[in-house]
Formats: structure tokens, C-alpha cells, sequence
């Protein structure tokens, strides 16, 4: 079972674990609707690539999912996030604050700035 | 821990795959619906609304295949999906699967049979506790008796003195047993029963012998210490095997008396099921004795200088087998110094030279590993090369249904379909058939290993059989998957890298139109390879064959037509020496008046019986030989009239007849060889030579020159080795009366050879009823006509020569069908070239020689290949050839001959094919 360390796939994980973490129980389209607004056109992905990584994040036990009705009543099915899940999404957070700082502080070198 | 739980996860989720299946469905048909309402929300018509959605979520059969990749097991899924596949497939095809799995089933079979073999002999200990901890005294396997107070090489045999000295002195061993290097044959009698005696194989071993082994009883106790005393009780211990078989366990034989050889015994225990004893053999013994019990019979034990005994012994935990091995060489030096006063001039001579060596024991005695070894490489490599021609052929067969699907695959590829699946998929195709071939072929290795085992072993019947089982072991069981597995991927993963290697655009093309025509190479190569061993294997079998023939057909200095050997041994009935030559006597008048019978005479040991006598030759007359000096010459003792009854001519003087008598002068016979080797250019006849020591060179008198004839069953490629004939009524008086008597050991005589008239038959029957009126407590061991006799002798040879052929005879086909199919493939795929030819004016031989070139090209860069090869499998069989030149241009011509001729037969038929194609129907095919 090769994992595909795919920074996409790994982003949208922790994007869908943000949704839930601030929006509570949420369906799929309802969660790609979210994405969508936030990032804004800057995630251009085909919503279906969702169902994958829901799949993939309920196997990992970071959210668990169930049988709920959505606002039309139609039979749809809810995520929620986890404990695990949230502790998960604790621990990425700070790795890509920590990331993004050390990047941030890459580029803004400039070649006068080197000793 | 996270993917752990994943994959228990993706396991149960894989479990149940239809529920996910509508879950996904569900969720899928959901989002578009959501997502359709919102468009309308936004003002679309509804059709477009769908649509739109439909856009946004994406290529739904790719989602669908990525959301089922995380679900399940994918891996899992897709070998079944591949081997669901595979499975019609070979379904779809079943003449192709069939020969398939036969000829991999022959393949796998042959050499997993082989490999059964070589396991029990060459790598398996002996059925007792921690065969690890066990070590034996030598270096090589040397039998079965040796005199005086020096050894050449290593001391590997000791007296009875010398095991007590070794058991009392060595403290790395926690146990160190003695057993009798030769073997033992017993007439086995229950006393409180009337029955006729039977012979039975037996073994005397030291009181700790089972305690060494760590062997308890199955039923009574076994050999103790105690047992060992001079004057204990004579006990005896059974094998579990005769214990069942000829008693059907009866608890009463244990405390029951027998009768071996004539004096009591009582059994006191059976020895467990599967233990055979110390040594990996044919008929291993059923009776254990203790060494003192031999005393009541020849007094070996009671003789310093004459070593018969093995040792094995089990090291003390901590001990190292090198410093036991040093200690026991200091004790060695001290116990012969021990001896100095009755050591002779030659043993003081070699003293400083004394030394000995410690191996490895869990396997025990291994002369049979010793006598095999190299059969077993050789059948090994024999067998493992038949499989890699079966490899390269069927990698040939692959690839061509390969190419059927070329079309199938490109489509495959433009579809999408990754390389490693594709690569997967036609693996687990050759992975089935060498699977299914491999469980047919353990059916095929059973049935092999029974007729090997048959063919090379059989014992008398009653005895046991060599203890090597032909039904799979776990080692034989994963040798043969790892083989199957092996083969599979062998032949498998070159069709299957050509499969990744088409091109999308091909499928668009038409049939026939292919514009690469490197596909052919690696199919030629792999025919070349298959010719190249063919020929190797060819001219193998050939080699063996003209062995064998050679050894079966040479001139073995005696009649082998109308003669029988009966097997007795006047010991196995209590005989005293004195009784015997009477004995003789009646053996010789009622044997000779069974109708049909010619003559009759006694002998120790007849031609081909695996037996051999060899004493120093001491010639009157001449300087006593050195320490360095060879004056062997076998001999055998024999009554009169012998000469004329095995049909060895006697060439000058005359042969041993009844006139030689305790009365008579003594005189001797000798052969060819021995009057070359002693009498150099002189007339042996007249001349005096002895035995033992020079005091004695005036024993015999020659009277006769014999033909040299083929006694010995070794050095076979050797000239026939010099040999003296003694009368059994003529009996030699030595210095001291130990000497004299242990001479008598020589007229117990054991083989009865019978002529009969020529048109007649003798009845065994007859046989039987004449010996038991003679005595019904002498056992017939065996009867057998000469001829089957010495045709045993040559059995591992035939057994091999037999085997090879038949290796080389199916590479032989399997290659043949290789070059058949190539050759057709060829042709069929130049149709068009071929008709463009013909209208041009080819004709038809024409179209045929071009056909058979193409096919003679292969088989010759198959012959240019596989010659030196042949030369170093010729080398490789070395020593099996006895003596014959490796580089034998008969054998090589008529291998190149076969190879060629069949050749010829698989490639005529395509080519025939080929110059029968129309020209204008060729051009149509376009």
C-alpha cells in the first residue's frame, strides 16, 4: 500500500479537518462548498477528490461519519471530527505555522542580507 | 500505529465491499444533487444545472477508482481481479494449460525428486536427540576391519582396548560409543517357538551406545553399561520395525529368548519407531547386541591390535571439539606406547606419523553420503538444467499469446492502464501455471523418489528398507514452491515486460502491420539457450550411456550365463570350524543331485558380491617388504572344482581340485594381475609365497594361473587388481594359536555357486528343500542368478545413465516444440514476403531451404554455444566415468546428430506450410 505523499491530498486532509473542527457536523458537499469559499479560486480541485480523503481520514479514525438528513431532508451523510482527529489537527496546525514561518523567512532573504 | 489501524481498517472495509460500493453511490449521488439545486438556485435550466454539477465533481470513474484505492486492499483486490482473469484465461485455452502444466509439473517434479534425495542423504542428522552435539572419529568413512598398531591417513577404526581407553580418559564427552563398523548378519531363531531361522541384519554397540543417542525404549529398557561386562547376561534389543512386522508387536517378545547365531539371547526392549540406528542404510539392523556378546562369538573384542569399531560421542556442554581432538591425539601416542612391545617394525616406523580427527557425527556414518554425493550434483544439475529449458520454452509460449494480445493491451494502455499492472497481470498468469504445475509435480517427485529409491536400494525381503521417505517433508514441500515460485517468474517476466512494451498507436494500426520486428530476438535467443543445453544434456546421457555400456559389456573373466549364488553363512547356524568342511561336503551332494544342476562349489565371496579379502603378500625368497611397500592382493578361499563352476579359465598348470586336502601339499592359484605384479617376466608355477609375515612366505605353493576375472566392485576403471585363491580344505598352522585360529574365519565360506545343464532351470525352490534337509537352522540369506548379481552392481550407473536420457530426451522435445513454434511463428508472420517471393519466381524448395535456414541458424548458434559447454559437463562428471576420456567425439557427433534431426522435424513442417502458400492469396492478406 504505497501512501501518495501528495501535498494536495495532504492539505485537503487538514483543510477538511479545519471545516469540521469549525463548522461541527457537515456533509461532503457541504464541506467542499466551504473549502471552495475560503480558498477561493486558489483551489481549483474537482470536488469529488474529497470523497477519497474523507474516506482515507475516517480509515486513520481522525473523524468518524453517520447517516444524518440535510437541510432538504434528503438522506446525506455527516462527518464530525474526532478526538483524535482534533488532537491531529492540533499537531498539524503548529507544523505549518512552523513551516510557513521558515519559508516566510526564506524568501524574504535577500542576497545583501548574507554575511 | 496509525496506518495499523488503517490497514485493519481497509481489511474489514475489503471484507465488505458491496456496502461501500452504495455508500459511495449514495454520497456521490447526494453532492451532485446538492450542488444541482444550487445551480438552479443560480438560475440554470435544469439540464445544465446537472451537467454543471457533473463538470464540478469531476471524472466520476476516476474518483470512483481512487475512493475504492483508499477504501480496500487494493493489492489484495487486484491479485484476485488478476488471478480471476488469469484463471479464465487459462481456462479459455485448456490444451495450453494442459501441456503447460504437464511439462512444468515434469520439470519441477524431477528436480523436487531429486532433491528428496539429496536432502535425506547429503543434509539430514540422524533420527536421535541433539544431532548437533554429536562427533565421530575420522575424517572420511573407512570399513571394516584394520590390524596392527598404525593407520594410514587417520586412525578412524579402534579396537575394543583403544574405545576403553578413548571412553576412560576423554572428558569432553558426556557419552562415547562404540558400534562395529561392519555389517552384521544374524540367523535369528525364537527358541520357545519351532520356527526356521531367518537372517536378520544386526550390529554389536557399547553398553552406553542408546544412552550416547539419547534414545529411550518404546517398550522394555535399552542396552545399559551393565550389559557391556564380560559376564553379563547375553540381552539383546529389537528394532521397532521387525518387532511389528514379523512379531505384530506381540508384548511378549520382550523377556522373550532367542536364538542368534545359535546361542541365547533374551529381548529386552524395542527401540523406537523411525530410530535406524548410527548409520543412514540400506536394510539398517534390527538387533542390537552388546559388545561383550561378541566375545561368545570371534573374540574381536578381545584383540588390542584389530580395530572394528566406529566411535561417536556427545560433548559436554562447553566442551570445544577442537581441544577433544587434541587431547584424544595425545591419547592416541600413549596408548600405542602403551602397545611398544608388540608393536611390529613397520607400525614403529609409522608412529610418529599417528594422528586422528574429530567430524561432525549427527548424520553418523555417512558412507552413503560419501558413495552418492556426486550422483545427487550431478542429477541436481541434470534436472535443474531441464527446468531452465522448460523456463525458456515456455517464456517462448508466453510471449507468443503475448503477442495474440498485443491488440488487447495497446487498447489496455490507451485506456490508461499502468505498466506495473499490466506487468502484475501477465506475471500472475505464468505464477498460476508454475503453481499448478509444482502441486502436480509433488505427485510426480513421490512417484519419481519410490522408483529411485526402488531402483537403487532394494533390500532382501524381510530386511528393512533404507530408511529415506519418499513422501514430501516440509524442506521438500518449500523447495518445491520456491521452485515453482522460481520457475514462474523465470519464464514469466520476460513475456510480461514485452507486454508493457506496446505501443497505444499499434492497436490502431491493422493485423500484420506491425512495424516492429525486434519482437523476434529475444524469442531466437531463447531458442538458441534451449539448443545450447539440449546438447549439453545430449551428450551427457550419451556419456553415461557409453559408461554403463562399457562396464556392462567388458570381459569380466567369467561365465555369468546358467549360474546362481546362493547366500548362507555356516555362522549364522553355529557351525565350529571343524564341522565345515563336512558341511561342504553335503552342501555339495545335495545341491548336485537336483536335476538339471552341472556342478556345484564353494567360495567366501563370488565375483561382484561386494566383498573383498586383502592380505600382504609375502613372496619366498625375497627381501621383506618396507612400511611403504604395496604386496596387496585380495584372496578368497575356495572348494574344489571352483574354477570350472564360475567359468574362469584356468590359463596355465591347473585350477584347486578335490586332491588338495589337509593331506596334500598346500598350494595356491593365482591371477594374471598377481603373477605380473610379484613374478615379473618369470613363471609364477613352482613358486612359494606366504601370508602375514616373511617366516610364513613358504605356505603356498602356485600351481595354477587363472584369468584375471572382475571381483572387486570398485576401481572399476582401474586393470583388474592381483588375486590368489586358497583351498577351503587346506588350513594354515601360524607361530602362535591365536594366529592359527583366527584363520578359521576364513573357511566359514558364504556364497554357493551352481551351474546348471544348458535348456535347464533351476527352481530356487529346489534349492531351499535341498539346503533344509541339510540343516533347518541355516538360513538361505539370498539367492540370485549371477547375472542379476553383477546387473546390481551397475545399478546406480544404469539408474543414472536411464535418467539422464530421459532428461535429455524431454529437453530434446521441449526444445523441438520451441524451434517448431518459433520456426511457424516466423514463417507465418512473412506470409506476405514469402508471397511477394514466390511471384517473383522463388520456388518452392526454394521458399523451404529459406524457411529452414532461418531454423538451421538458431540450431547452430545453439551448437556453437552448447560444444564447449559439453566439454565441461564432461569434466564435471568427472570420476563417474570411469576412466573413459570426457571428450568423446562419438557421443558428441550422435548428440549433434539427434539435435539436428529433430531439428529438421520441427522446422520441415512449418516450411512445408510455407512454400504451400498461393502467391496471390499471400498478397491478399495485405
Amino acid at each position: 500500500m504505497k501512501e501518495k505523499k501528495n501535498v494536495l491530498q495532504g492539505t485537503l486532509a487538514l483543510m477538511v479537518l479545519k471545516t469540521l473542527d469549525v463548522l461541527g457536523p457537515l456533509h461532503g458537499y457541504g464541506i467542499a462548498r466551504r473549502i471552495e469559499q475560503i480558498s477561493g479560486d486558489l483551489l481549483t480541485v474537482n470536488q469529488g477528490t474529497l470523497y477519497p480523503v474523507l474516506l482515507k481520514l475516517e480509515q486513520e479514525g481522525s473523524i468518524t461519519s453517520e447517516w444524518g438528513a440535510s437541510e432538504n431532508n434528503r438522506k446525506a451523510r455527516f462527518y464530525l471530527l474526532t478526538r483524535s482527529g482534533r488532537k491531529q489537527l492540533q499537531a498539524e496546525a503548529r507544523n505549518w505555522e512552523q513551516t510557513a514561518v521558515i519559508m516566510r523567512r526564506f524568501f524574504a532573504v535577500k542576497a545583501e542580507d548574507l554575511p | 500505529m496509525r496506518t495499523l489501524r488503517r490497514f485493519l481498517k481497509r481489511l474489514l472495509f475489503w471484507t465488505n465491499t458491496q456496502r461501500d460500493e452504495e455508500r459511495w453511490q449514495a454520497e456521490m449521488e447526494e453532492h451532485l444533487a446538492l450542488q444541482t439545486e444550487e445551480n438552479l438556485r443560480a438560475g440554470l435550466s435544469p439540464v445544465e444545472a446537472r451537467r454543471q454539477a457533473v463538470l464540478k465533481f469531476g471524472a466520476v470513474e476516476a474518483m470512483r477508482e481512487s475512493y475504492r484505492e483508499e477504501r480496500g486492499l487494493p493489492f489484495m483486490d487486484h491479485l484476485l481481479q488478476d488471478t480471476r482473469y488469469a484463471l479464465r484465461r487459462l481456462r479459455s485455452a485448456p490444451a495450453f494449460t494442459v501441456t503447460t502444466v504437464l511439462i512444468l509439473a515434469l520439470g519441477i517434479g524431477s528436480i523436487t525428486s531429486i532433491f528428496t534425495l539429496a536432502h535425506a542423504v547429503l543434509l539430514k542428522s540422524l533420527a536421535v536427540a541433539n544431532p548437533a552435539e554429536l562427533y565421530r572419529l575420522g575424517k572420511e568413512t573407512h570399513c571394516c576391519y584394520w590390524g596392527g598398531y598404525s593407520q594410514e591417513k587417520e586412525f578412524s577404526l579402534v579396537s575394543y582396548d583403544l574405545y576403553k581407553y578413548f571412553r576412560d580418559h576423554t572428558k569432553g564427552f558426556a557419552e562415547l560409543t562404540a558400534f562395529s563398523a561392519s555389517e552384521l548378519l544374524l540367523g535369528v531363531r525364537r527358541s520357545d517357538r519351532p520356527e526356521t531361522a531367518q537372517s536378520y541384519p544386526g550390529e554389536f554397540v557399547s553398553g552406553n551406545y542408546f544412552a550416547t543417542f539419547g534414545i529411550r525404549a518404546y517398550a522394555g529398557r535399552m542396552l545399559t553399561a551393565r550389559d557391556e561386562q564380560a559376564n553379563a547376561a547375553p540381552v539383546a534389543v529389537m528394532s521397532y520395525r521387525l518387532w511389528q512386522q514379523r512379531y505384530g508387536s506381540d508384548p511378549s517378545i520382550i523377556g522373550a529368548n532367542f536364538n542368534l547365531n545359535d546361542r541365547p539371547f533374551t529381548v529386552v526392549g524395542i527401540t523406537p519407531p523411525g530410530f535406524f540406528g548410527d548409520t543412514l542404510r540400506n536394510s539398517p539392523p534390527d538387533f542390537f547386541l552388546p559388545l561383550a556378546t561378541e566375545g561368545l562369538e570371534n573374540g574381536d573384542i578381545k584383540k588390542p591390535d584389530l580395530h572394528w569399531l566406529h566411535l561417536i560421542g556427545r560433548i559436554r556442554p562447553g566442551a570445544t571439539p577442537s581441544s577433544i581432538e587434541a587431547q584424544m591425539r595425545v591419547e592416541l601416542k600413549q596408548w600405542l606406547r602403551s602397545h611398544w612391545g608388540e608393536m611390529g617394525a613397520n607400525d614403529r616406523t609409522r608412529f610418529p606419523k599417528q594422528t586422528l580427527f574429530l567430524s561432525p557425527g549427527g548424520a553418523g556414518i555417512t558412507s552413503l553420503r560419501e558413495q552418492y554425493e556426486h550422483w545427487l550434483q550431478i542429477l541436481l544439475m541434470v534436472s535443474g538444467f531441464v527446468l531452465l529449458i522448460i523456463c525458456a520454452n515456455l517464456a517462448n509460449l508466453m510471449m507468443v499469446r503475448g503477442l495474440e494480445r498485443r491488440r488487447q493491451i495497446s487498447v489496455s494502455v490507451a485506456l490508461g492502464a499502468r505498466a506495473s499492472r499490466l506487468v502484475r497481470q501477465a506475471l500472475t498468469e505464468s505464477l498460476l501455471l508454475s503453481l499448478l504445475g509444482g502441486a502436480a509435480g509433488l505427485l510426480i517427485a513421490w512417484a519419481c523418489t519410490r522408483l529411485i529409491l526402488h531402483f537403487t536400494f532394494s533390500s532382501e525381503s524381510g530386511w528393512a528398507d533404507v530408511p529415506i521417505s519418499a513422501s514430501p517433508s516440509l524442506p521438500v514441500l518449500l523447495f518445491a514452491f520456491a521452485t515453482a515460485l522460481l520457475t514462474g517468474i523465470t519464464f514469466g517476466i520476460a513475456p510480461a515486460w514485452m507486454a508493457t512494451r506496446v505501443d497505444p498507436i499499434e492497436a490502431l494500426r491493422g493485423a500484420g502491420r506491425s512495424t516492429t520486428r525486434a519482437n523476434s530476438l529475444p524469442r531466437k535467443t531463447l531458442v538458441v539457450f534451449q539448443a545450447a543445453l539440449s546438447l549439453v544434456l545430449l551428450s551427457a546421457s550419451g556419456l553415461l550411456t557409453a559408461v554403463l555400456h562399457h562396464l556392462e559389456s567388458q570381459d569380466f573373466g567369467f561365465d555369468q550365463e546358467r549360474r546362481t549364488v546362493v547366500y548362507i553363512d555356516p555362522r549364522l547356524a553355529g557351525y565350529r570350524p571343524a564341522q565345515l568342511t563336512p558341511l561342504y561336503g553335503q552342501i555339495h551332494g545335495r545341491i548336485a543331485s537336483i536335476p538339471g544342476v552341472s556342478a556345484v562349489a564353494l567360495c567366501i565371496y563370488s565375483p561382484q558380491s561386494d566383498n573383498n579379502w586383502v592380505a600382504d603378500v609375502w613372496v619366498d625368497g625375497r627381501p621383506a617388504p618396507g612400511p611403504g611397500d604395496d604386496v596387496d592382493a585380495s584372496w578368497e578361499r575356495v572348494t574344489g572344482g571352483y574354477f570350472d563352476v564360475i567359468g574362469n579359465p584356468i590359463l596355465r598348470g591347473r585350477g584347486i581340485t578335490e586332491q588338495d586336502t589337509e593331506a596334500s601339499r598346500r598350494v595356491a592359484v593365482v591371477n594374471e594381475a598377481f603373477a605380473r605384479k610379484f613374478f615379473k617376466g618369470e613363471d609364477p608355477i613352482g613358486k612359494h609365497f606366504g601370508r602375514f609375515e616373511m617366516g610364513m612366505s613358504r605356505s603356498y605353493e602356485i600351481v595354477g594361473v587363472a584369468k584375471d576375472a572382475r571381483y572387486l566392485t570398485f576401481n572399476l576403471e582401474k586393470p583388474i587388481s592381483p588375486f590368489f585363491f586358497l583351498p577351503e580344505a587346506q588350513h594354515d598352522v601360524y607361530p602362535t594359536a591365536e594366529q592359527t585360529e583366527g584363520d578359521l574365519g576364513s573357511h566359514y565360506l558364504q556364497n554357493i555357486v551352481i551351474v546348471t545343464r544348458p535348456g535347464a532351470s533351476l527352481p530356487f525352490s529346489q534349492v531351499r528343500q535341498a539346503m533344509a534337509s541339510i540343516n533347518m537352522n541355516l538360513p538361505i540369506i539370498s539367492i540370485r542368478t549371477l547375472q542379476e548379481q553383477v546387473a546390481g552392481q551397475f545399478r546406480p550407473q544404469r539408474l543414472i545413465a536411464r535418467l539422464t536420457s530421459f532428461f535429455g530426451i524431454l529437453s530434446l522435445v521441449v526444445a523441438s516444440i520451441g524451434l517448431y513454434g518459433v520456426t511457424a511463428y516466423n514463417a507465418g508472420r512473412r506470409t506476405n514476403e514469402i508471397g511477394v517471393r514466390m511471384a517473383l519466381g522463388a520456388t518452392r524448395s526454394h521458399v523451404i531451404a529459406f524457411v529452414l535456414r532461418g531454423a538451421f541458424l538458431l540450431i547452430i548458434s545453439g551448437l556453437i554455444i552448447g560444444l564447449p559447454l559439453t566439454l565441461a559437463a564432461g569434466k564435471f562428471l568427472g570420476h563417474q566415468l570411469y576412466g573413459m576420456n570426457p571428450y568423446n567425439p562419438a557421443v558428441t557427433f550422435v548428440a549433434v546428430v539427434t539435435l539436428g534431426l529433430s531439428a529438421l522435424a520441427a522446422s520441415l513442417l512449418p516450411a512445408f506450410r510455407a512454400s504451400r502458400i498461393a502467391p496471390l492469396e499471400a498478397l491478399r492478406v495485405e
